[in-house]
C-alpha cells in the first residue's frame, strides 16, 4: 500500500491501558510510515510523554485506568489546550455524542473522534491521523451516520436530496471540499454549490473554515 | 353479693312494705286510717333506699354504700313498729323512732364509697347513734303514752319509770337544740369532703351537698317540737318525699359512671387509629377528668419510667392521692390515676382494656412500618446491587472481550497489509475474517451498552438522554434536561424510565413524534415522557410498565400513566431525589 512519504515522519503517542493493542498500534502506525515516539498505559504518563516529548499526534484511548471512565478524553482536552502543537485522535468503543462535543467545544482543529475498530483498516486510520495532524477534524462516519439517519419531524433536512445528505454527513466528518468532491465524484464546483443551498436551507451562516463547519452541522444535526 | 343474700334482702323489701301498709289499716289501738298519702310517702321513701341499695350492692360488692342505703331503709321502718298493738314492738318503735337520722348521717359522711374517711367522721357517726337511741331513751323514761299524746289505747311504755310532762318535754327541748347542732356539723362536714374531693369522686360529692341541704332543712323541721307549726299533711305526708333525693342522686351517679366508661370509648373511638401515646393519655385524662393522668412506660432495659410528656415517673413514690394501675402483666406500660377511681373496678377495667387496645394498635402500626421501612431499604438495595453488577457486566465486556477484538482486528488488518501482495485467496479470507470482526464489535457494543449505558456513569442523565434519543427509531426531543449529576440509583432508574417510555413508543404508539423533559424541583426530579400516538397504554399490559412501576418505586418514586385512546401518552417519574 503506497504511503505519502513527506521530509520527516510525523511523531506519535500512543496512550492504552492495554499492552496488546498498544504494541499493534505501535507496529500499525510504524508501518504507515509514522514515527512512534512513546507509548503510556495511563492519562498520567501520557501527559507526561507529551510534555517532554512534544509529538505531532496523539492517539488516547477515552478509557483508562485508574477509574477508567474519561481520563483519555480529558487528557486530549488538556493536551489541545496547553499544547496547540500537538493534535489529538480520541478512541473509544461508543458511538455516542456526548464525548464528542465535550472534545470539539474548545476547538475542533487537529482534533479527531474515531471508533476504536477503525484500527482495523490500516490505510483508513493512518490517514485519519494525517489529516488532524493537518489541522482537520475527523470525525467517525459511524457516529455522523447515526446522526444523519435521526428520524425527525418538519425539518428542513427532509426536503435534501440523497445526494445533498451525502456531501452533509461528509462535512460533518470533517472533510474539506476537496476530499468530499473526490470521494463522491463531483467537482469541486458541484460541492461548493450544494453547499452553499444546503447552509441557506438549514439557516446556518455560509462559513468558510471547515472546523466551523464541523461543528455547525454537528450541532445542527444534534438537536 | 351472693344469690341467697340478694334473694333474703328482695324478701325482706317486698315483707316490709307489706308490713307497713297493712299496719297501717289494720291498727287496733290507733284514730281510724288517716289519709292514704301518709302511708305512700313513707312507703315510697323506704322503696327508693331499699331499691338503691340492692342496685349498689349488686353493681359495687366491695363498697358499703349499699349496705348503708339498706340500713337507712329499715331504719326508716323501725317506726312502724308502734303501729302494732303490743307494748314490746310499740317501745322499739318509739325509742328507734329517729335513728333513720343516724344512719342517713353516716350515709352522707361515707358518701359516696361507704366508708368513713377519717377518726374525726368515725366519732361523729358513733355520737350521732349514740345520742341518738340515748335521748330517746331518757325521753321514754318520762313519757306516758296514755295520758301524753297517745291516748288510752295506746300500749304501754315498758320504759317507763316515772311520769312526768315536765320532765318529757324538757328532756325533748334540750334533744332538740342538740340534734339541730349534729345535723349542722355534719353539714359541714359534708362540705369540707366536697371541698377536699378530687377528679371523680368530686363529681360525686357535688351531687350530695345538693342533696344534703334539703335533707337536713327536713331533718331540722322534724327536730324543732313544733314542727314550725306546719301541717301534718305537710310533715308527715310531702317532706319526707324529700329523703328520696338521696337514693336518686346516687342512681344519678352510677349512671353516670356508665357515661363515664362510654366516654372512655368515645374518647378512643375519635381518635386516629393508633394515637401517639401523649394523644391517649389526652384522651383518657378528658374521659375520666383527671387532669393530671399520666400514661408512662418502662424505659427499655431499665426500672426507670418516662411519661408521655418525657417527665421521670418514679412507681415508688407517687404523689399523694395518686395510685397506679399496670397496664400489661409485666408492668411495662401504667397508668397513673387519681386513686378515688379505684372506687370505680369497672371504669378502670374499661379504661385499661382501651388503654391497651390502643397501646396495642400503635405498637403493631410502627412494627409494620419499620417492617415497610426495611422492606423499602431491602427493595432498593435489591435494585442497585443490580445496577452495580451491570455495570461491571459492561465494564468487563469493555475492558475484555470488546478490547480483545479490536486487538484482532487490529492484528488482521496488519496481517492484511503484509499480505497485499500474497494470494488473493489469503487476502480475501482475511478481509472476511476482518468483517466478522468489525460485526462483532457493534453486536457487543450494543449489548454491552444494552447492559448498562456507560455514558451515563461517565456524563450522567444529560448524555444518557442524548444517546437515547439520538438512538429513538421516532422523531424525539429534547425539552430540557439537567446537566448537574444525581445519586447513581436516581440516574439509573430516569434513564430507565425514559428508555422503556420511548421503547413502548417505538413498539406500540403509532406515533409521529415523542418528547422528553426532566426537571429538576426542590428535592425530587420530575421524568416526563409524551407522544402523539395512539394512547391506550395499561401497566398491567405487560408492556414493560409494571416492571417501570416497580423500578421507580424501589427509589420511592411514583410513576403516573396517561394514555387515554386516541390521545396520546404522557408518562410521568416523580423521583425523590435528596
Amino acid at each position: 500500500m503506497p504511503v505519502t512519504q513527506s521530509a520527516a515522519p510525523l511523531r506519535v503517542i500512543i496512550a492504552d491501558d492495554a499492552v496488546l493493542l498498544r504494541e499493534g498500534l505501535s507496529r500499525l502506525l510504524t508501518e504507515a510510515g509514522l514515527e512512534v515516539a512513546g507509548t503510556a498505559a495511563d492519562a498520567v504518563q501520557l501527559l507526561h510523554l507529551a510534555d517532554a516529548l512534544r509529538p505531532d499526534v496523539v492517539l488516547a484511548d477515552i478509557r483508562m485506568p485508574p477509574t477508567q471512565t474519561t481520563e483519555g478524553l480529558r487528557a486530549a482536552v488538556q493536551i489541545r489546550r496547553q499544547w496547540p502543537g500537538t493534535a489529538v485522535v480520541v478512541l473509544s468503543q461508543h458511538v455516542e455524542t456526548e464525548h464528542l462535543f465535550e472534545l470539539l467545544a474548545d476547538d475542533p482543529r487537529g482534533v479527531g473522534y474515531v471508533l476504536k475498530e477503525r484500527v482495523a483498516d490500516v490505510a483508513q486510520f493512518a490517514g485519519a491521523i494525517r489529516r488532524v495532524a493537518a489541522g482537520e477534524s475527523v470525525i467517525d462516519p459511524q457516529v455522523v451516520a447515526r446522526l444523519v439517519a435521526r428520524p425527525r419531524r418538519d425539518s428542513p433536512l427532509q426536503s435534501l436530496t440523497d445526494r445533498e445528505l451525502a456531501v452533509l454527513a461528509r462535512m460533518a466528518e470533517g472533510r474539506s471540499n476537496h476530499a468530499i468532491a473526490s470521494q463522491l465524484h463531483m467537482s469541486a464546483k458541484t460541492v461548493e454549490t450544494h453547499i452553499g443551498s444546503m447552509l441557506a436551507k438549514l439557516g446556518l451562516p455560509p462559513a468558510p473554515e471547515d472546523h466551523r463547519r464541523v461543528l455547525a452541522v454537528l450541532t445542527y444535526l444534534r438537536s | 353479693m351472693s344469690r341467697r343474700t340478694r334473694a333474703i334482702l328482695i324478701a325482706g323489701l317486698v315483707a316490709v312494705t307489706a308490713f307497713s301498709v297493712v299496719a297501717f289499716y289494720v291498727n287496733g289501738w290507733a284514730e281510724p286510717p288517716g289519709p292514704a298519702i301518709y302511708v305512700i310517702t313513707p312507703t315510697l321513701v323506704l322503696l327508693a333506699y331499699l331499691l338503691v341499695g340492692l342496685i349498689a350492692w349488686q353493681r359495687r360488692p366491695a363498697e358499703r354504700i349499699g349496705l348503708l342505703f339498706t340500713i337507712v331503709g329499715y331504719a326508716w321502718f323501725l317506726p312502724a313498729l308502734t303501729r302494732l298493738h303490743d307494748p314490746l314492738p310499740f317501745t322499739v318503735g318509739v325509742v328507734t323512732g329517729s335513728l333513720y337520722q343516724a344512719s342517713l348521717a353516716h350515709l352522707a359522711l361515707a358518701w359516696p364509697y361507704g366508708r368513713l374517711r377519717s377518726r374525726l367522721d368515725r366519732a361523729v357517726v358513733a355520737a350521732n347513734y349514740a345520742w341518738n337511741i340515748g335521748n330517746n331513751i331518757v325521753q321514754m323514761l318520762f313519757w306516758n303514752p296514755r295520758t301524753n299524746g297517745c291516748g288510752p289505747a295506746c300500749p304501754a311504755n315498758l320504759l317507763l319509770v316515772h311520769s312526768s310532762a315536765r320532765l318529757y318535754s324538757t328532756v325533748g327541748t334540750v334533744a332538740s337544740v342538740v340534734g339541730i347542732g349534729l345535723t349542722v356539723l355534719i353539714v359541714v362536714l359534708i362540705a369540707w369532703h366536697w371541698r377536699s374531693a378530687r377528679g371523680y369522686a368530686r363529681r360525686a360529692m357535688t351531687s350530695l351537698v345538693w342533696v344534703a341541704l334539703p335533707i337536713g332543712a327536713y331533718v331540722t323541721i322534724v327536730e324543732t317540737p313544733s314542727n314550725l307549726g306546719l301541717s301534718p299533711m305537710i310533715t308527715q305526708g310531702i317532706c319526707p318525699l324529700i329523703l328520696i333525693a338521696a337514693p336518686a342522686a346516687y342512681a344519678i351517679g352510677m349512671a353516670r359512671t356508665n357515661s363515664a366508661r362510654r366516654a372512655v370509648g368515645a374518647a378512643l373511638v375519635s381518635l386516629e387509629p393508633g394515637p401517639p401515646p401523649g394523644r391517649l393519655r389526652d384522651a383518657l385524662a378528658a374521659a375520666l377528668g383527671d387532669p393530671a393522668l399520666q400514661l408512662a412506660f418502662r424505659v427499655p432495659g431499665q426500672s426507670r419510667y418516662l411519661d408521655t410528656s418525657e417527665q421521670a415517673v418514679d412507681p415508688a413514690r407517687l404523689a399523694a392521692g395518686r395510685m397506679l394501675t399496670a397496664l400489661d402483666p409485666a408492668g411495662d406500660a401504667v397508668l397513673i390515676h387519681h386513686e378515688e377511681l379505684r372506687h370505680e373496678p369497672d371504669l378502670v377495667k374499661v379504661t385499661v382494656t382501651a388503654a391497651v387496645l390502643a397501646l396495642e394498635h400503635s405498637r403493631l402500626q410502627a412494627e409494620v412500618e419499620a417492617q415497610l421501612e426495611q422492606v423499602r431499604a431491602s427493595r432498593a438495595r435489591i435494585v442497585q446491587a443490580g445496577d452495580a453488577a451491570r455495570r461491571k457486566l459492561e465494564r468487563d465486556l469493555h475492558d475484555g472481550a470488546q478490547q480483545r477484538l479490536v486487538t484482532l482486528s487490529l492484528a488482521l488488518g496488519l496481517a492484511r497489509s503484509r499480505a497485499a501482495d500474497a494470494d488473493p485467496e489469503l487476502v480475501a479470507l482475511i478481509e472476511s475474517a476482518g468483517k466478522e470482526a468489525q460485526e462483532a464489535l457493534v453486536e457487543l457494543r450494543e449489548l454491552a451498552r444494552g447492559i448498562h449505558p456507560a455514558v451515563l456513569t461517565e456524563t450522567g442523565l444529560a448524555g444518557g438522554i442524548q444517546a437515547l434519543v439520538e438512538r429513538s427509531p421516532v422523531a424525539t426531543t429534547i425539552t430540557a434536561v439537567p446537566a448537574g449529576r444525581f445519586p447513581a440509583a436516581i440516574e439509573a432508574t430516569a434513564y430507565f424510565v425514559v428508555s422503556e417510555a420511548l421503547a413502548n413508543v417505538a413498539k406500540h404508539a403509532l406515533a409521529r413524534s415523542a418528547r422528553v423533559t426532566i426537571q429538576e424541583l426542590p428535592g425530587r426530579l420530575l421524568v416526563q415522557v409524551s407522544d402523539d400516538g395512539a394512547g391506550g397504554a395499561r401497566p398491567e399490559g405487560g408492556s414493560g410498565l409494571r416492571g417501570l412501576a416497580d423500578r421507580v418505586a424501589s427509589v420511592g418514586g411514583t410513576l403516573l400513566i396517561d394514555s387515554p385512546p386516541g390521545c396520546g401518552t404522557r408518562l410521568e417519574a416523580d423521583l425523590p431525589c435528596l
